[in-house]
């Protein structure tokens, strides 16, 4: 989507967290933007009501505990700005661990990201872990039919099949202090999303240390997906 | 002893207590705990706004700690102050440290890592001075716990020059006592005025000794250095006061105080998480005429300062700016009582349209003109609307000197209901000196009549929230010589109103007992308290304010240990610190240190109350507390003390008999 689209009042923001900032929620996360974003004083589209909110939309939430090289947030404007009028609006107005990457126009009827989903891929670096082991239990892993989650759910549990929302795992070196590196490619669409630390504990891996990040959005029609 | 293997475990192997407490604590390690505890974003810093400068750059750093979880901590603006204050000096460095829940200290100690700062991840034992918020008292167990986590010796006496010095401060200040081994020094008092003449005055004493540089300290007014004084005891194990051990050694410790508001922080740190008040602050106002009796910030905030509206509204748009928050709380203690508010908020309404941006205003009184202002203010429909009566009849709002009356309370929750709100929110006391059951069933009666209200006007969907707390006598109050009622009675009364209320439309809900006892233990408590804090923290006991984490049986068992010890029994140290009721001479532990009010007029104003007297509120009339007294050289041009008549100095009349009075 690079031709100039000057009118529509939809724009797309890739960025990237990282250190501190992997530590929010996706709630978090939104209420992020929305301060960085009054902050540099962009005219954000407010609903109407009591309690008004920033439109806004994620692609796919990013779990507590993971950063990301590549998010994308949908925002909408009260008025037509330039993509580098707003890059460089929000420099200075964002915290330490937050970049952005890139930001486009968007055509204000296009899917909703999060509709378009499809996977995500995620890389987990890992101490104290033999590369070795970690590659039969990955192929154990993968090997299986089915692997049975328990969802915990405020009210109910629910059960699901994690063994579906895998569709690669592969180890790969880390660098120091890491021993290994987990990359993963999970399903991510509506009702089925698959979570890297339930990847972990189904390889016995719970509880230990990790650093956990996203390294691509996959959509389900390339002519959709933003210009990378 | 499980508490005090953290310490040990971090101090084996070095020749240097604190050697390997230097150090900044690399992400790395810090990262390993995070997946294991609940909302990790509390322990890692990286928020917008905080402050980062080079550690070597400095001359002194500072850690200011609140020390319960950073939720809370983030939103107590006393440390926002501070923050800001000693952020703006070249050469000194303020970072931020905050308790973490159970879950993060128990990883912490698993993993030998000591609690550190969130800016630059040093441990808490590598700064100079280490000030903790003694804002209440159920933070003083998560004291003790702060500083072992830290590494340090709990007791000020295990501590050396090599350690930071710890520094108290805030409300709890005001009686000390129960916590004075732990803390080198503490400021008695608006801490912004004394705490850059404090840095700059322990800079010039490194190469001292610990007890050479607090000497160096004394000169400093509205330091307390709780080492320098000995308390002394009657033989019958009464408090008998409180003697300076060195002749420079003040007393009484009078309170600083500012002249003017400070600046309001503009650049105020923006939390990466949901804390508990996700909101920018303005203070709008500080202190509080209305004088109630049981209301210990009401006096030791004293006298009114205001901010001036124009000035409020600059700070309102340069917050936002700067944080890009879409609320801003107005602090004070009674927002109705600023002069400029209501073209405060007219002025912010036209100016803010079309900004996105909210104001919440606490602590409105019982009016109709703060019904007005709240109705201009967003989404607090939503909420609820919030009064405070604190006592349901007429003779118990005498005895606490709460001028409001049940008629006017009607006639103002009607227009409450006119206007849209669903929800009243009532706050009452029980537990009151002089109360009898008759006054518990008038809280009953009173919510039921205003549920008929709402009703009329807002349908069956109308509710009441009753909230009950247990008045707990405080120090530097008219009421410090009045008793606790005992558990049996507040059980009675809360099930009398329990039983009054029930049904629909009706929620009560009451802190417990057992919590409010020991508040009630602390809170006028005297040294010999220290021992039992320790021994209740060594069992077990913190979060004392957090119904999920507090442990009773570790402080029934400190009290059993250690009760008999001075007092013969725990019964007989509850009826002395609890249920006794203190006779005019009663020597206080905190005589020593004067907020500015007089003893003389609290003693009066007490009278008044056995009497059923108001006392007006004192922006008309002055009533000589003492404030104008004492701090005559102080006044700023946003003081709401009236201007003094004729120079003359409030009156000493001698009728308590205290050599520790002026
Ligand atoms: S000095 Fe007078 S006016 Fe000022 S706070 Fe005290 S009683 Fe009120």
């Amino acid at each position: 989507m690079n031709e100039q689209n000057p009118t529509t009042l939809r724009m797309r923001l890739m960025f990237a967290t990282s250190g501190p900032l992997a530590y929010v929620s996706v709630l978090d996360l939104g209420r992020l933007w929305e301060r960085a974003l009054r902050r540099a004083a962009i005219p954000l589209r407010y609903s109407l009501g009591f309690n008004p909110r920033p439109k806004m939309q994620f692609a796919a939430p990013l779990p507590t505990g993971c950063g990301s090289e590549a998010e994308w947030l949908d925002i909408w404007l009260t008025e037509p700005c330039e993509p580098a009028a707003i890059a460089t609006a929000l420099a200075g107005t964002l915290p330490p661990d937050l970049h952005v990457i890139e930001i486009t126009w968007v055509p204000e009827d296009a899917p909703a990201l999060s509709e378009l989903m499809r996977a995500v891929t995620y890389r987990v670096l890992l101490r104290d872990v033999v590369a070795a082991e970690l590659e039969t239990a990955c192929a154990a892993l993968l090997k299986e039919e089915n692997v049975l989650r328990v969802k915990r759910g405020r009210r109910r549990h629910q059960h699901y099949d994690l063994r579906q929302l895998i569709e690669t795992l592969s180890v790969t070196p880390a660098l120091e202090p890491w021993t290994v590196a987990l990359e993963m490619r999970l399903k991510a669409q509506a009702g089925a999303t698959g979570r890297p630390d339930e990847v972990l504990s189904a390889l016995g891996l719970a509880d230990i240390p990790r650093r956990c990040t996203r390294t691509g959005l996959f959509l389900s029609s390339p002519a959709e997906a933003p210009d990378l | 002893m499980e508490s005090m293997t953290h310490n040990q475990l971090l101090n084996t192997n070095t020749p240097d207590p604190a050697s390997n407490l230097r150090r900044p604590i690399s992400w790395e390690t810090i990262e390993t705990l995070l997946h294991r505890v609940q909302k990790p974003g509390r322990y890692v810093g990286g928020e917008f706004n905080a402050v980062h400068k080079p550690w070597d750059a400095v001359t002194t750093r500072i850690c200011l700690a609140f020390p319960d979880l950073y939720d809370l901590g983030m939103s107590n603006f006393a440390l926002q102050i501070l923050y800001d204050i000693l952020n703006r000096r070249e050469d000194i460095l303020a970072e931020r440290t905050y308790l973490p829940a159970p879950d993060m200290i128990a990883a912490m100690r698993q993993g030998n890592m000591p609690l550190y700062a969130l800016e630059s991840y040093h441990p808490v034992a590598a700064f100079d001075i280490l000030a903790i918020s003694t804002a209440y008292e159920q933070l003083f167990t998560n004291t003790l716990e702060l500083l072992d986590l830290a590494g340090l010796p709990i007791r000020a006496a295990d501590r050396d020059a090599r350690h930071p010095l710890i520094v108290g401060g805030g409300h709890g200040a005001f009686n000390p006592e129960p916590m004075c081994d732990f803390f080198d020094i503490f400021i008695i008092g608006e801490a912004e005025e004394v705490i850059l003449e404090l840095v700059e005055r322990f800079s010039q004493t490194r190469t001292l000794s610990r007890e050479a540089q607090l000497q160096a300290l004394l000169g400093i007014e509205g330091l307390y250095i709780p080492r320098f004084y000995r308390a002394d005891y009657t033989v019958a194990n009464a408090f008998a006061g409180i003697t300076p051990l060195l002749p420079e050694v003040p007393v009484p410790v009078r309170r600083r105080i500012v002249g003017t508001l400070p600046p309001t922080p503009i650049h105020q740190i923006v939390p990466n998480i949901e804390t508990t008040h996700d909101r920018g602050i303005i203070e709008i106002q500080r202190g509080c005429t209305h004088g109630c009796r049981f209301c210990q910030a009401g006096i030791i905030t004293r006298p009114v300062r205001e901010r001036p509206a124009e000035e409020i509204i600059q700070d309102v748009f340069a917050i936002a700016a700067a944080t890009g928050y879409s609320e801003i709380g107005f602090l004070s203690l009674s927002s109705a009582d600023h002069t400029e508010i209501e073209t405060l908020l007219q002025t912010l309404q036209q100016q803010c349209s079309g900004l996105h941006l909210g104001f919440s205003l606490p602590s409105l009184r019982i009016d109709a003109f703060s019904v007005a202002l709240a109705e201009g203010l967003t989404g607090s429909r939503k909420s609820g609307f919030t009064f405070a009566p604190e006592a349901a009849t007429e003779a118990l709002r005498r005895c606490i000197n709460k001028e409001i009356h049940t008629e006017d309370l009607l006639t103002i929750a009607e227009e409450v209901f006119k206007r849209g709100w669903r929800t009243l929110k009532l706050y009452f006391m029980i537990g009151l000196p002089g109360e009898t059951d008759e006054d518990i069933l008038a809280i009953a009666d009173l919510a039921h009549e205003l549920r008929r209200i709402g009703v009329r006007f807002g349908g069956r969907k109308t509710e009441i929230h009753v909230s009950i707390s247990t008045f707990v006598p405080k120090p530097q109050t008219a009421f410090q010589w009045e008793a606790l009622a005992d558990a049996d009675t507040i059980a009675r009364r809360q099930a009398l109103l329990f039983q009054n209320l029930r049904g629909r439309g009706f929620k009560v809900s009451w802190n417990k007992y057992p919590g409010t006892s020991i508040e009630a233990l602390l809170t006028r408590g005297d040294r010999r308290l220290n021992a039992i804090i320790e021994r209740a923290w060594q069992l077990g006991a913190r979060f004392d304010a957090w119904d999920e984490w507090w442990n009773l049986d570790a402080w029934e068992q400190a009290l059993t240990e250690l009760a008999p010890e001075s007092f013969g029994s725990v019964e007989a140290l509850r009826e002395y610190f609890m249920y006794r009721e203190r006779s005019e001479n009663e020597v206080f532990p905190w005589d020593h240190l004067l907020s500015g009010v007089e003893r003389r007029f609290l003693l009066q104003d007490a009278q008044r109350s056995r009497a059923g007297e108001f006392l007006s509120d004192c922006r008309g009339i002055c009533h000589a507390c003492g404030i104008l007294h004492h701090y005559a050289n102080h006044r700023g041009a946003e003081w709401r003390c009236p201007l003094p008549k004729s120079s003359k100095p409030a009156t000493n009349q001698q009728t308590t008999g205290n050599e520790n009075q002026l």
